[in-house]
């Protein structure tokens, strides 16, 4: 479908079989708790997930040309936590209050004294107060 | 009087700035990068390296260029947290989340670690979340120093800065140059983050952290671990041996350094050795008892037929 995404693909299951074929030492990760999967669906689960952000993140509009290079430099449980949040994550942006979101906030505030009764702007509030 | 109370109790911060001691104010030397639309995760990252260029003579790996292209998600219009962390480790540094408190703040300010931290300049409800460098604090004024927009080293009130940080939970990180630990920071965490570099490839660089590791606490047996694994994975094995050697020395049964010591031997031919180091390892831990059973596996396939095993 997508030539960044045949990489990705193929980077993935590359490790997959490395490691399962090569007899290691004890990993640091084993130390950490965080090991890695045990079963061969859990392997697949984190490709998933990581071809989920490739997805998501060209649907918004990142450059493909880095999208194997930002999903390669997180861990299994971040490329996992954006794969199912990134649509409710923060993301810090330079931009003071945005035009759309002062106009929500006046929009806001006019409701509030419209049902305070302080204003009459909109013809579906009814005053609260009296 | 109570509403005067409460009134005062809303504008000053409930936990000031430490004023007794003779770091009662700081204030970095952080070069300033002035806002671009949408990419401050990108500066912040750009203002602490170059900062860490001239304290420390590190060499940051990505251009502002590359950083910007690796931080913003355009629908979001921002940067994830997540890739703010990723995309510093990228650039050769070593992430440290903090605790979310003003306490490690400070810590971490007054042994000269600018933080970047994540703020919402608004409600919860309408956020508008932002990353600044914050670069000191003043103790006399009670206000927290930031690059947080036009002005290099903005003054903002604590109260403000506690406000609008509180709304990310308090969310912290310190970006240091690999052989420096952060102020606050505690073995296993700080062992998690160098393990992140590691596996981002940069083993030269985790290999200074572990060290560095070692020597602030010599006795942890989990950063000997870790640091014989990192001279493993760079070849060394005198080196890594002697570092397994060294936790046997504090835990003369630990599983995890008889099992490397036992591959090591069995690297070098020499099956008794191994056979007898695994021998001595004790645990409960199943997944630690798979590892050393798929070493017993190996030292009895070398056994039937003896391969001739890659020198390090």
């Amino acid at each position: 479908m997508n030539f960044s995404k045949l990489i990705l693909s193929f980077v993935l299951s590359a490790t997959l079989f490395a490691q399962v074929s090569l007899a290691q030492i004890a990993s640091t990760e084993a130390l950490l708790g965080n090991s890695a999967p045990s079963s061969s669906k859990d392997k697949l689960f984190q490709m998933t997930s990581r071809e989920d952000v490739a997805k998501k993140f060209e649907e918004m509009g990142v450059d493909p040309k880095i999208i194997e290079a930002r999903i390669a430099s997180m861990s299994d449980a971040e490329a996992t936590e954006i794969a199912h949040k990134i649509d409710t994550l923060p993301a810090g942006a330079d931009a003071g209050m945005s035009i759309i979101g002062a106009i929500v906030f006046i929009f806001i505030v006019l409701l509030v004294t419209d049902l305070l009764g302080v204003t009459k702007v909109f013809n579906f509030t009814k005053s609260i107060v009296n | 009087m109570t509403a005067a109370l409460f009134f005062l109790g809303g504008c000053s911060s409930k936990n000031p700035l430490p004023l007794n001691n003779n770091t009662s104010s700081v204030k970095l030397d952080v070069p300033f990068v002035a806002p671009r639309s949408e990419l401050c995760a990108s500066s912040s990252i750009a203002m602490v390296s170059s900062y860490w260029q001239v304290k420390a003579q590190v060499l940051p790996r990505l251009t502002l260029e590359e950083l910007d292209s690796r931080t913003l998600i355009p629908q979001k219009g921002g940067t994830l947290q997540i890739e703010l962390m990723a995309a510093a480790r990228a650039n050769g540094f070593l992430v440290y989340q903090l605790e979310p408190n003003i306490d490690a703040l400070v810590a971490e300010l007054s042994v000269g670690h600018p933080v970047i931290v994540l703020v919402n300049r608004s409600f919860s409800w309408a956020p508008l979340w932002h990353y600044a460098p914050v670069t000191g604090y003043d103790a006399q004024m009670q206000t927290v120093l930031s690059h947080f927009a036009d002005e290099a080293n903005e003054a903002v009130p604590l109260a403000t800065f506690e406000a609008i940080w509180e709304r990310s939970q308090k969310w912290g990180v310190v970006l240091l140059p690999p052989g420096k630990i952060p102020a606050t920071a505690t073995p296993r965490k700080f062992l998690s983050c160098v393990y992140e570099l590691e596996k981002s490839g940069m083993l030269q660089e985790a290999l200074l952290s572990y060290k560095a590791a070692s020597t602030r606490w010599p006795e942890n047996v989990e950063i000997l671990f870790a640091l014989g694994n990192a001279y493993y994975g760079l070849h060394q094995l005198n080196k890594a041996e002697e570092m397994y050697r060294k936790i046997l020395f504090l835990d003369a049964v630990n599983p995890l350094a008889l099992n490397n010591l036992a591959d090591i031997s069995l690297h070098k031919g020499k099956l008794e050795e191994a056979e007898s180091l695994l021998n001595q390892a004790k645990t409960d831990d199943v997944a630690i008892e798979a590892i050393l059973n798929a070493t017993r596996q190996e030292i009895e396939k070398a056994r039937v037929s003896p391969i001739k095993y890659i020198s390090f």
